[in-house]
């Protein structure tokens, strides 16, 4: 159990060095140094007070799609839709918090929430009754709906809900509808500390709560759990819907405290890096909150050393897209570091 | 006008049949083709770099699928040797040559949306210009809308007609007893997931080099996972790749043509998703993919 323990957290780690040394390498190939690139980037994002606080605000909507990305998979659901449902949560939490309907603020930030977990939530449910339903495979069923979300959300603020002006974005949100500030110094919101406290909201409802019981239980074995009662269909669209509701929360989150209204386009792909967040933290709540931290600093300090350097903000995303791949490479890790796996003995069955 | 619709259907129809055709090899050597995205996106890309580096559209196409075999071939050293689970392999892939084209665009061109302009096919079936109705038709197609023809059928007959074809078949269905009776099973998945690799390329090297003369970031644009849907809906027979794709073209050229009408470009633009949305609700669901995908001989 330890050990299993200790290798559940050594492969993403070793994962992550790997993704970095390799990422390396190519900004080696294509003549920039690696080493001034790095320090660079940890300068940008841990510098000083202001890019640390920086770090967190480009953490927020990490964690969030982390969230999202791993409750669906701990019933074997694989949500892209996260992009999507942070698209149109975004688009129904501005549009809440267009309306200066004179409320105090804490019950017009309640309301955009609520609206942006509502829409989020029941695009969500949507691609799990098409996988419940109809066995629709949900990666592609998700990329379509992606496209979907993304064009109309665009047609929306291109054409009906167009605001003053050659922009295509929403009309700004209300004050009473934004988080205020934290500190004199930067522009952090208390949208971190949502994404904290949702994350442990998920950690409980997976830990110590029936339902996050039956949730691991479908994602370990379907059909053991349906024998044993559970009701796999509903779990699986539970799970969706918490799912799509904390990505439209973090689209939500993100207007309110970032954008203050609904930019056409707007998401530089967190639904995909949420894909990399989950995986570093090895599908684990708590664990998803630092390595948001993490990739939320890599990405600030790349937009840092792009200011100061013609080293392109991309090779972030390489390093997620290598995490990705390499943290669900156990065999290739082990074999990597020398560890002799100990082969499992084959089980047989019947 | 009829005419003219049916033409660009079969010509945006290319790209989609190559890729499904390459998803059809993958799935029934049992390796699911949820990467097939990257693998054209990756072949546009290098078409383009290939036909930029040494000013032939041929040498660009070569390595359009050469590019497409080699993350096609990583796919396949994932899912064979380290037997990863092929959904996250074929969603990291995608991720990944996303990723690398958008950052070698910028190191190559110094440049975030689209590289400058190359060399690009030019061979068309030009021939048939004087015959009417099919002049119309097919006067316009790309030499590779011919190449397209031959490896739908040939594939057919590869797959099931031959011995080759009888053992793919065979290692997707059932490893073990592939296994059991001496076939090779890693060697046929690889030539699978290779062939898978190379069509997808060639697809995507329709794509940035013949259909365009330039390389367009993100330009697959989710036709590597509508040709898995057109894969499905095909029952993995190459032969019917050829319908079906020829449906998700037409949903293209639609879109095309209505654009000439005033109606929002947003709106237009979702019509082959939509399609391919409604098609995976009620068009697929008795189809089941070959019993052994995902599955290794020593399971």
């Amino acid at each position: 159990m330890n050990k299993s323990k200790a290798n559940s957290a050594l492969i993403p780690l070793v994962a992550f060095v790997l993704s970095v040394i390799l990422s390396a390498l190519i900004m080696l190939i294509s003549g920039y140094n690696p080493i001034t690139a790095f320090t660079v980037i940890m300068k940008g994002a841990f510098g000083s007070f202001t890019s640390f606080s920086n770090t967190l605000i480009q953490a927020t909507p990490l964690i969030f799609t982390g969230l999202a990305y791993m409750i669906a998979k701990k019933t074997t659901m694989i949500n892209l839709g996260v992009e999507g449902d942070f698209y149109i949560g975004a688009l129904a939490g501005a549009l809440v918090g267009m309306q200066d309907w004179g409320l105090p603020m804490v019950v017009h930030i309640f309301l955009v929430m609520v609206a942006s977990i509502v829409a989020g939530g029941l695009a969500g449910l949507f691609i799990g009754w098409l996988k419940v339903r109809f066995g629709s495979n949900e990666v592609i069923t998700t990329t379509m709906t992606n496209f979907i979300l993304i064009n109309f959300t665009s047609y929306l603020v291109n054409y009906p809900l167009k605001a003053e002006g050659s922009i295509a974005q929403t009309e700004k949100m209300v004050d009473s509808a934004l988080l205020p500030k934290l500190f004199s110094k930067g522009q952090l919101t208390a949208a971190f500390f949502i994404a904290v406290v949702v994350a442990i909201f998920i950690y409980v409802l997976l830990e110590k709560t029936k339902t996050g019981f039956k949730i691991k239980a479908v994602g370990l074995n379907m059909k053991a759990s349906e024998t044993a009662g559970i009701r796999t269909g509903r779990i699986m669209l539970f799970a969706m819907f918490v799912s799509g509701a904390v990505a439209g929360l973090a689209g939500a989150v993100q207007v309110m405290s970032v954008n203050k209204r609904f930019v056409a386009g707007f998401s530089s792909g967190y639904g995909y890096s949420g894909i990399a967040v989950a995986a570093l933290a090895n599908d684990s709540a708590i664990g998803i909150i630092f390595s948001g931290i993490i990739f939320g600093a890599l990405k600030n300090g790349a937009n840092y050393l792009n200011m100061t350097s013609r080293i392109p903000t991309e090779f972030v995303s390489v390093i997620q897209a290598l995490v990705v791949l390499l943290v669900s490479a156990p065999i290739l890790i082990e074999r990597i570091i020398g560890r002799k796996g100990k082969k499992k003995e084959a089980k047989k069955c019947c | 006008m009829l005419l003219g619709i049916l033409s660009s259907s079969i010509s945006l129809s290319i790209p989609l049949v190559l890729a499904a055709l390459g998803g059809v090899f993958s799935v029934r050597g049992g390796i699911m083709a949820l990467g097939l995205e990257s693998m054209m996106l990756f072949g546009s890309f290098t078409a383009v770099l290939g036909s930029y580096l040494s000013g032939s559209a041929f040498i660009g196409v070569l390595s359009g699928i050469l590019g497409g075999l080699i993350i096609g071939m990583l796919h396949g050293l994932f899912c064979i040797r380290y037997k990863m689970n092929q959904v996250i392999s074929g969603i990291g892939l995608n991720l990944l040559a996303t990723a690398t084209t958008t950052l070698l665009m910028q190191i190559v061109w110094n440049n975030k949306g689209s590289s400058p302009s190359v060399s690009a096919v030019s061979i068309r079936l030009s021939f048939l210009k004087n015959v009417p109705v099919l002049g119309d038709i097919f006067s316009k197609q790309s030499i590779l809308f011919v190449i397209a023809l031959i490896v739908a059928i040939g594939g057919w007959f590869l797959l099931f007609k031959t011995h080759f074809g009888l053992c793919l078949r065979m290692v997707g269905e059932n490893p073990k007893a592939a296994s059991s009776v001496g076939i090779p099973v890693h060697k046929m998945k690889y030539i699978g997931v290779a062939i898978c690799g190379c069509l997808a390329g060639l697809g995507g090297a329709y794509l940035s080099i013949d259909s365009l003369d330039m390389f367009v970031r993100e330009m697959s644009a989710g036709r590597g996972y509508i040709a898995v849907a057109i894969a499905i809906l095909s029952r993995y027979n190459p032969v019917h790749v050829l319908l079906f794709g020829l449906l998700f073209g037409f949903c293209e050229a639609l879109q095309i043509y209505l654009q000439g009408y005033g109606v929002p470009s947003q709106l237009i633009q979702m019509i082959p998703y939509m399609v391919t949305l409604f098609v995976l609700m009620f068009g697929v669901q008795n189809i089941k993919p070959p019993a052994g995908v995902g599955k290794h001989e020593d399971d």
